[in-house]
This record gives C-alpha cells, sequence and structure tokens, in this order.
C-alpha cells in the first residue's frame, strides 16, 4: 500500500497541497521535484511506484517529463497521473497519446484525487 | 552652372538683383512681387520636403509590420489581459472566502471541545478526590460517554474544514501561471513601444528584430479563462468524457 511517489510541480504550494491529499489516503513515502529536469534523474534512481507530475512548468515540462519516462526502459510502465491547469483538447490527446495514465485539471478535489488513483491501481492490477 | 535645387543660383542672382532694383528706385508693388515669389519657391520645396519624409515614415511602418501587432494588442491583447486579471481578484477572493468560512465554523466546534474538556475535567478531578455522590458519579459517566461520542464527530468535521483550507491554497499556483502570462504581455507591449519609439527616431527600422513569437498549439497555456480562452474543457467531466473516447 505504502508507494514510493514522485510529486513533480513548480509551485511548492501545489505540491504541499497533493502531498498532504496523498497523506490523508494513506500515502506517506512522498518525495518532490520542481520540474521534468530534477525529477527525472530522481526517477531513473529507481524505486519509484507512481509519478504525479505538472504540465506547465519551467525547464522541462510535464509532457516532456512523460514523454522521456515512457522512452527509458526501466521506466517505461511506471504509472503517470497528470495533475494540470492545461485544459486545451488538443493537449489532454496529446498527453493520453504520450501515454499518460490519468489526467486531473486544476483546480481539483480531494475525491477526484482518491478515484483517478484508485482507477489507475485497478487497471495495472487488472 | 549652380544646381537649380541650391539657394544659390542664377534665377534666384536674377531675382535678387531685380529686387534691390525696385527697392531703389522705390517701387514698392514691384518688391512685393518678387518677395512673394521667392516666398512660393520656398513652400514648394518644403512641402516637397514633407511629402518625402511622410512616404519614408510610411514605408519604414509598413516594412516592419508594426501597424499590425499594434492593432493586434490593442484589440485582443489588452482586453484579453483585463480578463485575465479579473479572473485572479475572482480565484483569491473565493479563496480567501473558503478560507474564512472553514475557519469561521471550526471556531466554535473548538470552543464547544474545549468547553466540554474544561467542565468534564473539574468534574473527573473530584471523582479522583472521592468527592463525589453515586448520583453524581452517573452523571459524570454519562458525560464522558456522550463527550466521546461527540468529539469523534466534531473531530471529523474539524479535519473536512481543514481539508478545505488546504485545498483553497491551490489560487497560488492557478493566479500565478495567469499572472505570468500578463507580465509576458506586458514584455510585448514594452518591446513594441520600444521599437516605435526607434522607429520614429531612426528610418533603419528594417534592423530591428522581429518581436512575435512562437505560438505552439500544445505549448503551456496556463488555467483556462472563461469567456477568453477557447478550445478547453470546462473542467474534470469534460477531460474524463475526452479520455473515454479515446480508450481510456
Amino acid at each position: 500500500m505504502n508507494m514510493k511517489i514522485l510529486v513533480v510541480d513548480d509551485f511548492s504550494t501545489m505540491r504541499r497541497i497533493i502531498k498532504n491529499l496523498l497523506n490523508d489516503l494513506g500515502f506517506t513515502n512522498i518525495s518532490e521535484a520542481d520540474d521534468g529536469n530534477t525529477a527525472l534523474p530522481i526517477l531513473k534512481k529507481g524505486g519509484f511506484d507512481f509519478l504525479i507530475t505538472d504540465w506547465n512548468m519551467p525547464g522541462m515540462t510535464g509532457i516532456e517529463l512523460l514523454k522521456n519516462v515512457r522512452a527509458d526502459d526501466k521506466l517505461n510502465s511506471l504509472p503517470v497521473l497528470m495533475v494540470t491547469a492545461e485544459q486545451k483538447r488538443e493537449q489532454i490527446v496529446e498527453a493520453a497519446e504520450a501515454g499518460v495514465n490519468g489526467y486531473i485539471v486544476k483546480p481539483f478535489t480531494a475525491g477526484t484525487l482518491k478515484e483517478k488513483i484508485d482507477k489507475i491501481f485497478e487497471r495495472i492490477n487488472a | 552652372m549652380l544646381d537649380e535645387n541650391q539657394l544659390i543660383n542664377e534665377d534666384n542672382i536674377a531675382r535678387a538683383k531685380d529686387l534691390l532694383a525696385c527697392m531703389e528706385r522705390g517701387d514698392e508693388q514691384g518688391a512685393r512681387e518678387v518677395l512673394e515669389e521667392l516666398a512660393r519657391i520656398r513652400e514648394t520645396e518644403l512641402y516637397q520636403e514633407m511629402g518625402k519624409l511622410t512616404r519614408e515614415l510610411h514605408d519604414s511602418i509598413s516594412a516592419f509590420g508594426m501597424d499590425n501587432e499594434i492593432i493586434n494588442l490593442a484589440k485582443d491583447d489588452i482586453p484579453d489581459a483585463r480578463s485575465r486579471l479579473r479572473y485572479v481578484i475572482e480565484l483569491t477572493d473565493d479563496a480567501a472566502n473558503k478560507t474564512l468560512t472553514s475557519v469561521e465554523k471550526s471556531i466554535p466546534l473548538c470552543d464547544g471541545m474545549s468547553k466540554n474538556s474544561r467542565t468534564l475535567n473539574e468534574s473527573w478531578k473530584r471523582f479522583i478526590k472521592r468527592d463525589m455522590d453515586v448520583n453524581e458519579f452517573r452523571e459524570l459517566s454519562a458525560s464522558i460517554d456522550k463527550f466521546l461520542e461527540d468529539n469523534t464527530e466534531e473531530v471529523t468535521v474539524l479535519r473536512t474544514h481543514l481539508s478545505n483550507i488546504l485545498l483553497a491554497q491551490d489560487f497560488q499556483d492557478l493566479t500565478s501561471q495567469i499572472i505570468k502570462r500578463v507580465i509576458d504581455l506586458v514584455e510585448d507591449v514594452e518591446s513594441n513601444l520600444v521599437n516605435l519609439i526607434k522607429l520614429t527616431g531612426s528610418s533603419a527600422a528594417k534592423d530591428l528584430p522581429d518581436v512575435k513569437k512562437p505560438v505552439h498549439d500544445t505549448s503551456p497555456q496556463g488555467p483556462a479563462v472563461p469567456g477568453v480562452d477557447q478550445g478547453v474543457v470546462s473542467g474534470q467531466d469534460e477531460v474524463d468524457e475526452l479520455l473515454s473516447s479515446l480508450g481510456f
């Protein structure tokens, strides 16, 4: 149950919000990164079970991070949930094509986060 | 032979001599006519020069493509920025109100719990000191029972309020993304104004850099602002619908 999760967002307030919500859901093994460039080396060190990332970040964006994760032999099956304010249809389609496992638009509720996480892992474990 | 554009040329020398002769012989009318002719020649040159400058300015502006850029800024970008900033006010207002509502509901809960604990504590101390009869003890026992039950419920409600306060802080991320876009726009306006100043000060406008920025369809846009952004989903339900149509 206690998965190792990496939360990537350039805003520390949003990382704290997501971290607290994850704590409420029983996940306490959480690391943080502020963009794709810092997240990727952390992920490559291994041990992570789940990635939650924003889209719009300076340096490496979330969509680039997702593409990098899918292109990496060791990381390509890592479940990725995108939590972002980006809500253009083309963007959601692009994320889906890049292999995202779930997409949440900000602002979101604690219920939505739980529902999407449950759905992702139900599917993976099915 | 002197150039006809120069002030000193054969024609003008003849006119000057003519003017001097008219004046010496006291020919008022003749002198006036020569002066008027000279003034007319001067005016024509001035108009020609102004016409040339106007044409040059127009050519420079057209070559630079600034007219369109400035029209777009005034017509679309500035009103967009206004709407975005208004949306920032809405988001911060909403977050402040959500937080205040949760705090206002939490404070009486805390006060009630604190008051009940104090009352129970006093009775409990009397019980420890054996300063309590059987009837009072029955009452105390019932109070403890009720307190424990109420407390469990109240703590759950309090936790919900704290979660609401936590979530309301998302405004910081969302409004910052919107404000960053407005800052980009202000920078655009600034560089356009700088270019306009350069253009009016010098005709070497063709050497100025192109200030237009590239537009990518899926580049990060920040939060969608109602009434401003097109082609966006209206919320999580539409995201879910779109993804399920893609086989998710």
